[in-house]
């Protein structure tokens, strides 16, 4: 057996051994995780390709375990009927001194990295500000920025396809839309749980 | 890859780079009939579903608010817009995308729902749907680690794909469409909004006619 | 009787993940007789190779700004500029792998390096359709979040 079949088969008892976790466990919440512990498995086969490709399919594999898993929660939240929103834990003075240096910090290191991983710092950033300072009329302002960041990203696509010559551009516009997409996504998913002071 | 008797005769190809979409007499079918469907959750309206008392003559409608209106009716689309692109795609990988978008949008079309019903027969064919792209995706990385290529035209004939991959691509299509398993189904079309719950039945059917495609053509 | 058992089973829709993970096991019993006949032909496309002295070391693509790169890509003729999203490096990126030789901890980041490469051009479809599925995530979430709050 050549070495790829030796890990892949040693993948396969680790996909069995979820299944039959997922098989034995009753509880929804548990098989709410339980999905979690098989989007690992799936990156794992995607990544025993070890190319340049694998790296590129790990990426949407991994966006489409998180945002099935969010969608899903919200269901179960739903479903469950689970209301309570969290008490507001936390209040040290540092918090409203540093959010305005350290958010502008993070957002603009985020901006000058740009694309997936400055799309994440920023996002932090923005975050952090929210848990700081609270957010009141954000929300639809961060859901509009999103999507239009999503409608930039299709015009890139189709500037690749249709018009080659024209690289560059397509290149700063899908990294730009990435960032902001990104970045408005991490804000939002942040600030989704809890109330209006996070 | 035309000369196989599934697909029939070639009727377009369309480049987007490495990934080369393709229309055969059997994948355009799919394709004008998933095209059908959405241009049809575009315009109709929604049911009014009726209740009827029992023991006496009165019934009532009832309302569907405006929001969850336009919510099922967005997902219905994205949907129909989902199994277009899985219909006619000829790449592997992009196709388990296309069928896992088609898993998620099937659960927004009924998650908006009021009934805890509904929704707990959702969350449980939710959770199938994602655990389901662990075979699906692993389906298509293993096709690319045993033939070096994701692309359906090169695969095509060759029946270089080994059997775990195919078995894999089934089960995933099985999970994301929920083709077999109508046990879930069942229980959330109880959800109001005929034409777009609708939606879910085509997406899953197309999806797994598709797949029985893809698997006969590699 | 075991068919009624059976049937009972089948009919309760909080068993559905249960019967999948019963389908999935068998899938992966059966298919594990095909592991043996699987030849790696995986690094056909795009191959990963790493040079460990240059600035950009786990993501080093090669190639020059502005210049054509070999990339293994499935149809080349596809895509007339293929490589120049894989070369081209930011100025102010060019400047930090100029200058110091850990660029590559963040190189995945900026637009260039292959990862962008299939990810916006050769196999941009997929990213498309990866932004779609979190955008039609989040459209659901987001829903069911506001109207719980409203």
């Amino acid at each position: 057996m050549s070495q790829y079949g030796t890990v892949l088969a040693v993948v396969l008892v680790a996909m069995a051994i979820t299944f039959v976790a997922l098989f034995r466990e009753r509880d929804d919440l548990h098989r709410l995780l339980l999905t979690d512990l098989a989007e690992v498995v799936s990156l794992a086969i995607i990544a025993l390709v070890g190319t340049d490709l694998a790296e590129a399919l790990i990426l949407p594999g991994l966006v489409v375990g998180i945002s099935e898993l969010m969608a899903l929660s919200e269901v179960y939240l739903v479903k469950e009927g689970l209301r309570a929103v969290p008490e507001r834990l936390m209040h040290i003075e540092i918090m409203d001194s540093a959010p305005a240096i350290l958010a502008g910090v993070l957002v603009v290191y985020g901006i000058i990295l740009s694309g997936f991983s400055g799309g994440v710092v920023a996002g932090c950033g923005i975050l952090f500000w929210f848990f700081c300072k609270g957010h009141d009329e954000a929300f639809t302002l961060i859901e509009t920025a999103s999507g239009y960041a999503w409608a930039l990203w299709i015009v890139a696509f189709f500037v690749f396809m249709l018009a080659p010559a024209y690289w560059l551009f397509a290149v700063m516009l899908a990294g730009g839309a990435i960032l902001l997409k990104v970045m408005a996504k991490m804000a939002l998913i942040g600030t989704m749980r809890g109330d209006r002071h996070v | 890859m035309f000369d196989l008797p599934i697909e029939g005769a070639q009727l377009m190809a369309l480049e987007f780079g490495d990934i080369v979409d393709y229309f055969s007499v059997y994948t355009g079918t799919l394709f004008v009939f998933a095209l059908l469907f959405t241009v049809l959750a575009i315009v109709s309206l929604p049911e009014k579903p009726m209740d009827i008392v029992f023991g006496g003559d009165a019934y009532y409608t009832k309302d569907i608010p405006l929001d969850l209106l336009r919510f099922q009716r967005f997902m219905a689309i994205a949907c129909g817009l989902a199994t277009l692109g899985a219909m006619a795609s000829g790449d592997i990988f992009n196709f388990t995308l296309f069928s896992s978008m088609i898993g998620i949008t099937n659960i927004g079309i009924v998650a908006a729902v009021r009934n805890r019903h509904v929704l707990e027969a959702a969350f449980q064919y939710g959770i199938v749907a994602m655990v389901a792209t662990v075979p699906l995706f692993g389906g298509a990385a293993i096709v690319l680690a045993s033939t070096g290529t994701l692309s359906i035209w090169a695969l095509a004939g060759a029946a270089a794909v080994p059997l775990l991959a195919k078995i894999f691509l089934v089960l995933g299509v099985m999970g994301e469409g929920m083709a077999p398993f109508y046990i879930g189904k069942a229980e959330i079309t109880r959800a109001p909004g005929a034409p777009y719950v609708l939606m879910i039945h085509v997406s899953s059917l197309l999806l797994f006619l598709r797949v029985v495609e893809i698997v006969l053509t590699v | 009787m075991i068919i009624s058992r059976i049937s009972r089973i089948l009919a309760g829709y909080e068993n559905l993940s249960l019967l999948y993970a019963v389908l999935v096991i068998a899938g992966i019993v059966i298919g594990f007789t095909s592991i043996p006949g699987i030849v790696y032909h995986g690094d056909d496309l795009y191959p990963k190779t790493i040079d460990r002295s240059s600035a950009l070391d786990p993501y080093d693509r090669g190639g020059e700004p502005f210049g054509n790169t070999s990339v293994a890509a499935q149809y080349p003729e596809n895509s007339p500029y293929l490589g120049y999203v894989t070369a081209y490096l930011t100025p102010f990126s060019q400047f930090l792998a100029d200058t110091t030789s850990h660029l590559g901890t963040t190189i995945v980041s900026h637009p260039g390096g292959i990862i962008d490469e299939i990810l916006y051009n050769t196999r941009g479809l997929d990213t498309v359709v990866e932004t779609s599925i979190l955008f039609t995530a989040f459209a659901i979430a987001s829903f069911l979040f506001r109207r719980r709050e409203g």
